[in-house]
């Protein structure tokens, strides 16, 4: 998967009224068999794990490709991919793909009109330039996608420094005199080639273009010694802080698009390396914006504090992000809760582990992240009694090993959900009648009389019996310390689960019964007015809380409703941010309509999109 | 709905399973050049492309017999280029011709190239025998051909053509990625579709182990249970992985702490939901349960948070709910995924079972290469100091 992304060689093809001429490439050996053939027996898909072959159709194109490849088609000489990519007026300026066996090549071609020398000559001459990246037959779409784009913008900036100097005239003239002087002299290739990188800057642009894809993914070449091409791919530049992850340019455009005002930004690189991602020219707002960086604060105060509109700051992020520079995080704070992230690459021989004791010494990687097994903030971590530095060295653990998306955060989401036995995909009528949310058990035996079932065959149920289904070998108890470890976790997080009860709906209903008669009126008429926005069903579960004869708490609630945040769309977070409510007041909210709101914890699915990538 | 993106072959990075929009005949013709002899539907490619591309349709001899796919002008085009040498019947002393299928540019198209190489392969056979390509008076025939391969292979991706006295068998092969490798402590899980499929289409190996995939055993005691090598049974798992038939699973116990991922899923489609409804019934004659309960007991799974200890809170069996279906319909559709527990060796040289503790190997695994119970494997990590236990 790794080396779908590496290009195999680039190409430069030139094509005037004079003909073509494949003028440079880059590696220099034969390209393309002696290269494809023994990565295809590697990556081949092939189906080793066929029982029975009932149909042999792919493993006769693999003995029949290589049969050609010992053959006639020993790489593809020069003068036939020059013929290939000197592409018909109708094809250029826009892509072109072609797939020949294992390799894929993708190019943009461009025409280019000769700078012109005289003014008086009126024929326009134009010549066609084509850059061609070869590529694995197997690169996915989006990879093929992102090689076009570099061919376009090489493309386009030769174009731009052809009208400037009448650059691409001269480096292609010397090119050209270079291939016709040695191959009079009978040079092999290799060397004209070689030569040629040495004599023309655009070979050697295109030379230094090639090993920055197969290294680093992320280029930045000057053209002309005027013009800077930056460019990234994403899908390799990402694997430098995560090996053997694919982020492709959609996942990265997904979680951009998801971005907030609330979202903060941490960095991934030194503040000396962003610079690699920005022409110089435009480095000026990205300083502003680093003067301002924090991992502490969100998007919107950064925007302030830069003194930039947050639309500005969106596009900036948008782009370190993209470059592999900075990642997306909620910003750090004490109750944000963290997890160790499913994919983390946490094992003895992990490079990481040495990492991390040598950015923190005398600590073990192991050791602290084995706290985060279960969801915890730091907060939890610190006691008041410690020192403050303890805290700050922990945050700096923490945002370590969000850097290296070792932690995940986990976001409490909200959905409103009546706790009533029918629903609105109910087949069954006969129980309609009956509404006892508060009551389960009574409801079962209601609905177990009227299906003709036994009340005590249910109160006798027996409790689950937990070695259901397993071997005698793998039989598992569940020992002790998982349900001390379950009782544990349910008091670190703050808002637990549906049963966790606390003592806030006590004081809501004792609230109301001091309320003046006169005000109860109004009130009731509000209340009124308030419950029409829920449907019959769920006006009669709410009516059952006690909180809901509270004005204040039941317009909150209606309010929040009506904003659609109790559809598991929006973490508590969001609501806070967007209504301006406080944590408290609103896991308070939260606690007293327990009864019709289910309320869980999740990973946010923007910023997990660019984690699960396994 | 990156997971999705990621087990379907349906969205592979951005590119899609496309149908063949068009299947065309390309020949030099000895007087008028590179033309399409034979396309259906007609016009789907139009003259003005045709000339664009035709390089790449009927190209230079070195480039002959080579799987050839030119993708540009908002068209795809999979061709088998071919020459036949043969002085007395040619005007040209060699026919030159390319049978090619069309997609969209941006549709998938490495599973037709063998299908396109091997319809030539048929064509070049017919050609020699009875000149069905280069008589013009056999242009309805082919025609035919085209038509039912272009029918037959979208439908049903299998195409079956008796022409004269040549019968073509064509068939669209799937490439999907390599499936995982399957352990013993893995669960393999029958995918409903398939359950109705007569025991006798499968090899011997599956048919006889096929009766113990149920969900709940995993491959181990499959093995164990069949009669049959664990290897073997391995493989045949892996095969049936590939081709999407069984899906694996953690192994379900009742210690197993799962967390959700995605849940907004399964309310928000309404045809989920009653699916679920339909297979977490404990009892399918009575009531099914609510998806309002059903949603509780999901929402419920959190880390740190026992399968056992959700079970004792919420009694889903008294809402004819049975949390073992509950649990694997939620690995299925991964609105949950299982939370591993690995033990993980900080000291400096590891002995004995503390060479299983890199991080690498499961709880679960450990147990099952052992052959020990989780207690006692419990019991040694609780008491080795140099061991830490990671759940992820």
């Amino acid at each position: 998967m790794d080396s779908n992304v590496n290009p195999l060689a680039v190409i430069l093809v030139y094509f005037d009224s004079k003909g073509d001429r494949l003028l440079y490439r880059y590696p220099y050996q034969t390209l393309g068999q002696e290269v494809a053939t023994e990565e295809q027996r590697k990556y081949r898909k092939r189906n080793p794990f066929a029982v029975v072959q009932t149909d042999d159709l792919l493993q006769t194109t693999a003995t029949a490709t290589n049969s050609t490849s010992s053959g006639q088609l020993q790489g593809f000489a020069d003068e036939v991919l020059s013929a290939l990519f000197a592409v018909k007026p109708q094809l250029c300026n826009q892509k072109f793909e072609l797939k020949l066996n294992d390799v894929r090549f993708v190019s943009h071609p461009t025409l280019i009109p000769h700078k012109e020398q005289r003014p008086s000559n009126a024929s326009k001459q134009q010549m066609l330039i084509n850059i061609v990246f070869a590529l694995h037959a197997q690169a996915s779409y989006s990879i093929v996608k992102c090689y076009h784009e570099l061919s376009k913008r090489l493309g386009l900036a030769l174009k731009f420094e052809e009208q400037r100097s009448g650059y691409l005239t001269e480096q292609t003239g010397q090119m050209a005199r270079t291939h016709d002087e040695q191959s009079q002299e009978q040079k092999p290739l290799e060397q004209t080639f070689e030569l040629i990188a040495e004599r023309c800057s655009l070979a050697q642009a295109l030379k230094s273009i090639f090993h920055d894809l197969c290294t680093t993914g992320l280029l930045s070449t000057s053209l002309n010694h005027n013009l800077t091409l930056c460019f990234c791919l994403p899908a390799k530049a990402h694997q430098l802080h995560k090996k053997g992850s694919m982020v492709d340019p959609e996942t990265i455009a997904r979680c951009l698009r998801a971005l907030k005002p609330y979202h903060g930004m941490l960095l991934l690189v030194d503040f000396a390396e962003l610079l690699d991602c920005v022409p110089p020219t435009g480095a000026r707002m990205l300083w502003q914006l680093v003067d301002a960086y924090n991992p502490l604060i969100s998007l919107q105060s950064m925007a302030s504090n830069a003194d930039l509109s947050i639309e500005h700051v969106y596009k900036l992020v948008s782009h370190l992000v993209y470059w592999a520079k900075a990642t997306i995080i909620y910003p750090l704070c004490e109750t944000n809760v963290y997890v160790i992230a499913p994919d983390a690459p946490l094992h003895t021989k992990s490079h990481l582990v040495e990492k991390f004791s040598a950015r923190f010494a005398g600590m073990s990687l192991f050791e602290v992240i084995s706290d985060f097994s279960l969801p915890t903030s730091i907060g939890h971590l610190t006691t008041p009694l410690q020192q403050p530095a303890r805290q700050g060295i922990l945050a700096q653990m923490v945002l370590w090993m969000l850097q290296h998306h070792l932690l995940m955060q986990l976001h409490t989401y909200v959905q409103f959900m009546p706790n009533d036995d029918d629903d609105e995909f109910a087949d069954s009528a006969s129980c309609t009648a009956q509404r006892h949310s508060d009551a389960d058990e009574l409801d079962d035996q209601i609905e177990d009389n009227l299906h003709g079932g036994s009340v005590f065959s249910v109160s006798s149920q027996p409790l689950p019996v937990p070695s259901i289904g397993l071997t005698i070998g793998q039989r598992r108890t569940i020992s002790e310390n998982h349900s001390s470890l379950a009782s544990a976790s349910d008091n670190i997080v703050v808002q637990a689960s549906s049963s966790h009860k606390s003592n806030f709906s006590m004081t809501a209903s004792l609230s109301t019964d001091n309320c003046d008669s006169l005000d109860s009126m109004e009130d009731e008429q509000k209340l009124k007015e308030l419950l029409l926005v829920f449907t019959d069903a769920d006006r009669a579960a709410i009516r059952r809380i006690p909180a809901s004869l509270n004005v204040d708490d039941l317009s909150l609630l209606v309010k929040l409703y009506q904003m659609g945040y109790f559809k598991s769309e929006h973490h508590l977070e969001e609501i806070m941010y967007f209504e301006n409510l406080r944590r408290s007041q609103l896991l308070q909210l939260l606690d007293k309509f327990r009864d019709v709101l289910i309320i869980y914890e999740t990973e946010d699915p923007a910023i997990a999109s660019m984690y699960n990538n396994k | 709905m990156h997971s999705h993106a990621k087990d379907g072959s349906i969205n592979v990075g951005g590119s899609h399973e496309g149908k063949i929009r068009c299947i065309f005949l390309s020949e030099f013709h000895a007087t008028a050049g590179c033309k399409i002899s034979c396309q259906v539907p007609d016009n789907y490619i139009s003259k003005e492309v045709f000339d664009a591309i035709n390089v790449y349709i009927i190209p230079k001899q070195h480039l002959q017999r080579c799987i050839l796919t030119v993708n540009a002008m908002d068209v795809k085009i999979v061709g088998y280029p071919v020459g036949i040498q043969d002085q007395q019947k040619y005007a040209r002393n060699a026919f030159l011709f390319n049978l090619c299928f069309v997609c969209d540019s941006r549709a998938r198209s490495v599973q037709y190239e063998p299908v396109v190489k091997k319809l030539s392969e048929y064509l070049i056979m017919m050609e020699e025998e009875s000149s069905i390509l280069s008589r013009e008076d056999n242009k309805v025939r082919l025609q035919n051909i085209f038509e039912t391969v272009l029918r037959d292979l979208n439908e049903r991706k299998v195409a079956t053509i008796v022409e004269g006295d040549n019968t073509i068998y064509l068939k669209i092969v799937m490439h999907k990625p390599d499936p995982p490798a399957v352990k013993d402590h893995m669960v393999p899980l029958l995918l409903a579709n398939l359950r109705d499929t007569p025991l006798e289409n499968w090899d011997l190996t599956t048919q006889q182990i096929l009766p113990y995939i149920n969900g709940i055993n995993h491959v181990a005691r499959i093995a164990a249970e069949a009669d049959v090598e664990t290897d073997l049974v391995k493989s045949c798992i892996q095969n049936l992985v590939y081709y999407g038939v069984v899906q694996l699973l953690p192994i379900l116990k009742y210690g197993n702490v799962y967390m959700t991922q995605n849940l907004k899923h399964l309310i928000q489609s309404s045809e989920l939901s009653n699916a679920c409804r339909k297979y977490v019934a404990l009892n399918p004659d009575k009531m099914l349960p609510s998806v309002q309960r059903i949603f509780q007991f999901y929402a419920s799974m959190t880390h740190g948070v026992t399968l056992r200890a959700i079970c004792q809170r919420l009694c889903p069996q008294n809402h004819n709910i049975d949390e073992r279906k509950m649990v694997i319909f939620g690995l299925q559709h991964k609105f949950i995924r299982c939370i591993h527990k690995y033990p993980v060796f900080t000291g400096s040289v590891p002995s004995g079972r503390q060479k299983m503790y890199t991080g690498l190997i499961s709880f679960d695994e450990i147990c099952c290469k052992t052959g020990l119970s989780p207690c006692t494997i419990e019991r040694d990590i609780e008491k080795d100091t140099n061991v830490t236990v990671i759940w992820k």
